[in-house]
């Protein structure tokens, strides 16, 4: 049987990886600088199917710091191999409110920015479900938020979003703080402290051996958040907030305001890191606001925050979660090559890179239901469209839609896809 | 034009001398009055109706209240109930046409959910049921928790006319299984946010296939991840990424069956 593309690639990873990290961050500097590369960058997809392929459960991916992980994730980058593999290991989820309300410490608000097991172990937070513990060993951790703020309460988030995060909220949500100040409080956060060394000391050795075969780290820089996704998240539930926006117009719009500067302290509490000094922002809210809601209490918050970052020489890396389709002219109004959009299923994605192209460095384009569900032949025939009708402008990264594959994926399928884009991706 | 007679017709109702006060009185007493009402003006109710379905889709919550707390002083309850079903359809239609978004959906379920609740209660102090249009099982499939969604489709569907039994989250294939079996549904809905549901969505088709059950229902998935290709991987007659299009589609459903 002929060698496959996909199969030269991974010999080379395993020949000369130094060579092919050196290739892959040149490949992704001119992506992110709207140039053309050598080739279309490949952005990487993990979630389930990591642990399926390797046979690894959810609870040993978000607890087990482990070699049997560490193997597992470097099995799965040599088989898999990409440009950009987008890795939460140990699994992270949602806590961008536990970066607020430590935002007046710039040494470590930002490591506090993800919710991981062995934290929540020790917050016992009612925003997250983990497997081996709420959930089945099998499950995927689910972020949930909730509802942990009253409207009444508005006017305290105003008036000091921060002290409201750390005092009320926190020991609201986290059932293992404690009373603030209590010692119960105190010896958490000690606890805190020593579960979050343990997983970057992980963090640290497992991206230190995928460096070594052949991928360069190019890590998530530092960390902001859509001001309204802060009160969907972590204060009033999605629902809450969708319908306090109609019901307490103003209160919204003063809490978003007042939002903005703790989130821009946690950001810029990192500075501007290369090979590229990305800030990275998941929108929640977007797809569900018509455009009115959209364009007056979600769109002028999140884009000074996008606007002031970029002015400090930061880049972007946004996810517009489900279609955003209905807002993207407002991307246009960001400066030039502001940074990386990955759309995860617009209506038309086509027409997205018809707008953005030559502005906003474009990210996706492939539905992980088709990875999961189509055939190779199916995937192969997708990409080519796909590639031809992008290129040969530069700024593209081609990536699954969202950076999770179920379980049930076939493996030839998602070596299609490598395959694909390695095939018809060069320009 | 429709509109235009509305607001004629709305007009006239206000220079009856008999004022909306009026219409709080005991229904016993003034029936022959709003009998005399209807045959001078035509259908009053119908303007009444119109006021309501109005005001809920453009979603004055105050208003839409307000409205039906007044109606169901006097008025049949099942009126109430249609009125939900015309302002469901219709936010249907403006959601498939892309003016109404999930915001809107969220805002439209509590008004839904409020005045359902009204009077529903009412029906049942009467002692009355609603004819129900088909019936309808849904649950949030293995391994999935979220359920944003699913609860719009439940508000959406109730509203539509169907009696729905909420299976709740996380919903192993053997519980819909045995939900199929206990309540013999027309429609089956499997909702589901993560990547993975897809793959229990399938697991559950196969369970309802395996159980011999699988001609005896119709099922829709729905989620954000949601598409035409995780539709045809787990063997579902249709997918949607909205509730409002879900809907619609069970409704058509419905109706297929009745031509049979």
């Amino acid at each position: 049987m002929a060698m496959e593309p996909i199969d030269e690639w991974i010999k080379r990873h395993e020949k000369e990886p130094e060579e092919v990290a050196k290739e892959k961050l040149n490949r992704f500097l001119k992506a992110v600088e709207l140039k053309v590369p050598d080739r279309v960058p490949i952005a990487g997809a993990a979630g389930d199917f990591l642990c399926s392929y390797t046979g690894i459960t959810w609870y040993e991916l978000s607890y087990s710091l482990t070699d049997k992980v560490e193997n597992a994730v470097l099995k799965f980058v040599h088989d898999f191999p990409s440009d950009w593999p987008i890795l939460l290991v140990p699994m992270m989820l949602e806590g961008f409110a536990l970066a607020l309300a430590f935002a007046e410490f710039p040494d470590f608000s930002n490591i506090i920015r993800f919710l991981t097991g062995p934290l929540h172990d020790v917050l016992k937070d009612k925003w997250s479900k983990w497997p081996g513990r709420e959930l089945r060993d099998n499950m995927h951790p689910q972020f949930l938020g909730g509802e942990f703020m009253k409207p009444e309460e508005y006017k305290q988030l105003i008036d000091n979003p921060v002290e409201f995060m750390n005092q009320v909220i926190l020991p609201r949500v986290c059932e293992g703080l404690g009373k603030p100040g209590s010692s119960k409080w105190n010896g958490a956060w000690i606890r805190a402290g020593i579960a979050m060394q343990k997983v970057i000391a992980f963090q640290i050795n497992l991206f230190t051996a995928i460096a070594k075969a052949g991928y360069p780290i190019i890590p998530l820089g530092t960390n902001a958040y859509a001001p309204a996704d802060v009160i969907g998240d972590f204060l009033r539930h999605p629902t809450g907030a969708m319908l306090d926006i109609r019901r307490y117009p103003d209160n919204f719009k003063a809490a978003c305001e007042a939002l903005v500067d703790p989130i821009l302290k946690v950001a810029t509490a990192v500075p501007p890191t290369p090979p590229v000094p990305l800030f990275f922002i998941p929108l929640h809210l977007n797809e569900m606001l018509p455009p009115k809601l959209y364009n007056e209490f979600y769109w002028p918050y999140l884009k000074r925050i996008i606007e002031t970052l970029v002015s400090k020489g930061y880049k972007g890396f946004v996810i517009f979660e489900g279609d955003h389709s209905p807002h993207v002219d407002t991307l246009l109004e960001l400066p030039k090559g502001w940074g990386i959009g990955w759309f995860e299923r617009p209506k038309d994605f086509i027409k997205i890179w018809e707008k953005l192209k030559g502005h906003t460095i474009v990210m996706g384009g492939v539905p992980t239901t088709l990875l999961s569900g189509g055939t190779p032949q199916q995937i192969d025939e997708y990409v080519k469209n796909l590639l031809n009708k992008i290129k040969p402008e530069g700024g593209f990264i081609i990536s699954p839609s969202i950076g999770e594959l179920p379980a049930g994926t076939p493996p030839e399928n998602v070596r299609a896809y490598i395959n694909a884009a390695l095939k018809y991706g060069t320009y | 034009m429709r509109f235009n007679h509305w607001n004629l017709r709305h007009d006239l109702l206000n220079l009856v001398p008999i004022s909306y006060t009026w219409l709080e009185q005991p229904y016993n007493q003034k029936g022959f009055y709003l009998s005399a009402l209807v045959l001078i003006f035509g259908d009053v109710s119908m303007s009444m109706s119109e006021e309501l379905v109005k005001a809920i889709v453009e979603l004055d919550e105050g208003k839409a209240v307000e409205l039906a707390r007044k109606r169901l002083e006097t008025e049949d309850p099942l009126n109430i109930l249609n009125d939900l079903t015309k302002a469901a359809n219709i936010i249907g239609e403006k959601y498939e046409k892309g003016e109404f978004f999930i915001a809107d959906l969220v805002m439209a379920g509590e008004i839904l959910k409020a005045v359902s609740d009204m009077a529903r209660e009412k029906l049942k102090a009467l002692g009355k049921r609603r004819e129900v249009i088909g019936r309808f099982v849904i649950g949030t499939v293995e391994g999935d928790i979220h359920d944003i969604g699913k609860n719009i489709v439940v508000t959406m569907a109730e509203a539509a006319g169907f009696e729905v039994i909420d299976l709740g989250v996380d919903v192993p294939p053997q519980k819909f299984v045995d939900a199929i079996k206990q309540y013999n549904p027309d429609i089956v809905g499997m909702s589901g946010l993560l990547t993975l549901a897809i793959d229990s969505m399938k697991k559950t088709v196969d369970a309802i296939k395996e159980a011999g059950l699988r001609d005896k229902v119709k099922i829709i998935i729905g989620g954000g991840r949601v598409d035409k290709y995780a539709c045809e991987y787990v063997g579902a007659d249709a997918w949607t990424n909205s509730a409002a299009e879900g809907v619609k589609i069970m409704l058509k459903w419905i109706e297929e069956k009745k031509m049979r």
